[in-house]
């Protein structure tokens, strides 16, 4: 292995565009894809969610790009470095949660800080105060991790992510674990750092959270990357729902379905579910009250449905297992 | 409070100058790591026990019960105290410790999931392992030779005043002329007790007693028969002769010896430490590392030390410990060959030359089997 020296002779890249980089990057197990040619860019300064359920190749992609296990194809950059060539020079701005954060139980939260720092540039052990202040663990910090929560340990990982005053974070499953104050503090955590300038990229499978939380999304799936791009893109190019409640559902339904084409209309007791195809134009909304109160059927109540990311992901995942 | 704010022209300059992808540790790693090691207590409680508590016990009682009555049990120290101990404990289960240090250190952050915290950090996998090797051994080495010093200060403190030389009670320290001197009085134990005979050929020995028995009935020379100034001569002639063997054997043991010896057990738990610490970071767990090592020590290198397998002999020949038996210091009872001084004629014979390199062999082997698994695995 050769000693690479983090000097002027390989000067850090600051104009870099992606925080991560990726083309056609796989991993397999045997006859088992779990990372299949993913193309992948992380823009910089950004919260990226990378989103996929459980057994998508989520983990698998982040453990490929941190060096901790390797790719079978494939060619991947981090902060501008090319990695693995660079992985060092890569890897001295970033700070990672992979999987559960396990640490040395017999020690303190602020000893294994310690061993993580000295394996960092010597200006890291400096940061283990502040990166334990800010998690919120400076009053345990002198206890044994043993004695933590998963809560507590959690912390203590993005404890260890700050250590090394990290460009790029890279945190997987971060709310695993956390109440609901931890998981509150933990999403005004991500925007405080976003808001550093920093690149947060996370995994989860809690979409909801990633649209708290995310500013450009990844839907990966079986090991492909199948969507990308920022949540409003992605949104904006989902279905228009309009969720419509009448005295006369039954014939609302035979009078829209002849007035607008290409819509798909659902119909339960009083209630209709309309789904417009993408982009339509909000005036179609109007239209359709104007349309139903002409015939004389009394609205009691008309909504366009505001499509969350979940609903997307599912009818995105879906059509894929449909196509397949 | 937040973390240093990072901005782009800073990015790397906190990191200029860190050889984080050189395979040679940073003094912080090494030092952490022995902060990770030392924080074990069931671990140093255990290597505390083994290198010094037991003996330490064996010691207090000795000096308990030679206070306690001084004509039934002998002197705490002195020499066969400290070769038996030195031999028969501090050598072997210094390497049993020695080799669970090293496979904790070899698998603990593995199995505790740290290992990939710290290739997270960037730095080279080798700097991590390496860093293990000083660590481990900034503990191993200590630990065995506070062991080692206690033995040899209440051997050399309490050794004892006066001895039983083949059965002949004999002051100790005496120099040369003093033990001719007290031959030339103790003529007829010496001529019957010491291990060397003179000219004369007397038939008597030393009996339980400590006094001198002569057998009925044989058609030799009996003490009576003999002049008194020939047995005298013959006395003085055996003490002058013996007298290299009795400053050896009697008083407390010799300062190079006790050298030698404290250099010999470190090596021996020096190869412990790293060959435990190659096969745990090979087999990623610490239990059976730790099994196999205590199998190799006091089963299979025993075995295949003394009894030579005709076809095997240069595989015999690279078993670790034989090899470091091979460099034991003169003076000490056989290691792994159960017999008394000078009975080296039970291990499989060896040149020195071998010996060196089959224990470099180990040390670099193991070593490089442990760095290459764990640059190589999925952290």
């Amino acid at each position: 292995m050769s000693a690479t020296v983090l000097d002027d002779a390989q000067p850090a890249r600051s104009d870099f565009e992606w925080a991560v980089e990726t083309h056609g990057l796989t991993k397999r197990f045997g006859d088992n894809v779990a990372v299949n040619g993913v193309d992948l860019r992380v823009p910089r300064g950004c919260a990226f969610g990378y989103l996929g359920p459980n057994g998508a190749g989520k983990t698998t992609l982040i453990r490929v790009l941190l060096g901790l296990t390797h790719a079978d194809a494939g060619t991947m950059s981090m902060l501008g470095h090319e990695v693995p060539r660079h992985r060092d020079l890569a890897l001295a701005r970033v700070g990672a949660i992979v999987d559960e954060p396990r640490f040395h139980g017999h020690l303190t939260g602020r000893q294994n800080l310690e061993i993580l720092a000295a394996a960092r540039e010597p200006a890291a052990r400096g940061r283990i105060a502040a990166s334990l202040e800010r998690v919120g663990m400076s009053q345990r910090a002198d206890d044994r991790v043993a004695k933590y929560s998963m809560g507590m340990r959690q912390r203590l990982g993005v404890a260890a992510c700050l250590l090394g005053d990290p460009q790029l974070l890279i945190l997987d499953e971060p709310m695993n674990g956390l109440d609901p104050a931890g998981m509150h503090e933990m999403r005004d955590m991500i925007k405080s750092l976003v808001d550093e300038g920093r690149t947060v990229m996370l995994s989860s499978h809690l979409l909801d959270e990633v649209e708290r939380t995310c500013d450009a999304v990844a839907i990966v799936d079986r090991g492909n990357v199948i969507r990308q791009g920022s949540i409003a893109e992605l949104l904006a190019g989902s279905d228009v729902e309009v969720h419509v409640v009448c005295s006369s559902s039954q014939r609302a339904q035979t009078i829209l379905t002849s007035a607008l084409s290409g819509a798909r209309i659902d119909v339960e007791g009083e209630e209709l579910t309309i789904h417009l195809p993408a982009g339509t134009d909000r005036d179609v909304i109007a239209e359709i009250n104007r349309q139903l109160v002409h015939d004389g059927i009394d609205v009691y109540h008309l909504q366009q449905i505001q499509v969350s990311l979940e609903s997307w992901f599912l009818s995105v995942t879906s059509r894929l297992g449909e196509s397949e | 409070m937040s973390v240093v704010t990072t901005t782009p022209s800073g990015l790397d300059a906190g990191a200029r100058h860190d050889r984080r992808g050189s395979w040679l540790p940073s003094g912080a790693m090494i030092t952490t790591r022995i902060m990770e090691l030392r924080k074990r207590r069931g671990l140093m409680a255990a290597m505390a026990i083994v290198n010094i508590g037991i003996p330490v016990i064996f010691l207090t009682i000795r000096l308990v019960a030679h206070a306690v009555a001084p004509k039934s049990y002998g002197p705490a120290g002195g020499y066969d105290v400290f070769t038996s101990l030195v031999a028969g404990v501090m050598f072997v289960f210094g390497f049993i410790v020695a080799a669970a240090v090293g496979c904790t250190a070899g698998s603990i952050d593995l199995t505790e999931g740290m290992f990939r915290h710290l290739v997270i950090t960037g730095r080279s996998r080798l700097a991590l392992y390496f860093a293990r090797i000083p660590a481990g051994l900034a503990i191993v080495i200590p630990m065995v030779a506070t062991g080692f010093v206690i033995v040899c200060a209440v051997c050399v403190f309490a050794a004892p005043t006066t001895l039983h030389y083949q059965g002949v009670a004999v002051p100790a320290g005496l120099s040369e002329p003093g033990l001719e001197n007290w031959a030339a009085q103790h003529s007829a134990e010496v001529v019957c007790g010491f291990p060397t005979r003179g000219p004369v050929n007397v038939a008597c020995f030393i009996g339980p007693n400590g006094k001198v028995v002569t057998p009925p009935g044989q058609n030799i020379p009996t003490l009576k028969t003999i002049p008194r100034a020939t047995l005298k001569a013959d006395a003085v002639m055996i003490a002058h002769e013996d007298y290299a063997d009795y400053k050896n054997y009697f008083l407390s043991p010799p300062v190079p010896l006790m050298i030698k010896s404290g250099l010999w057990i470190e090596l021996e738990a020096i190869i412990g430490f790293v060959v435990g610490l190659g096969l745990a970071s090979l087999m990623g767990q610490r239990t059976v590392p730790v099994i196999l090592m205590i199998i190799l020590e006091i089963i299979l290198t025993p075995l295949l030390s003394r009894n030579v397998i005709p076809h095997l002999i240069n595989v015999q020949r690279g078993i670790v410990g034989l090899a470091v038996a091979h460099l034991e210091p003169g003076g000490l009872p056989q290691v792994f060959g159960g017999g008394g001084p000078g009975s080296g004629d039970h291990l499989v014979p060896e040149s020195t030359t071998v010996a060196i390199v089959v224990i470099v062999a180990w040390l670099v082997g193991w070593t490089a089997l442990g760095a290459w698994r764990m640059a190589t695995r999925d952290a």
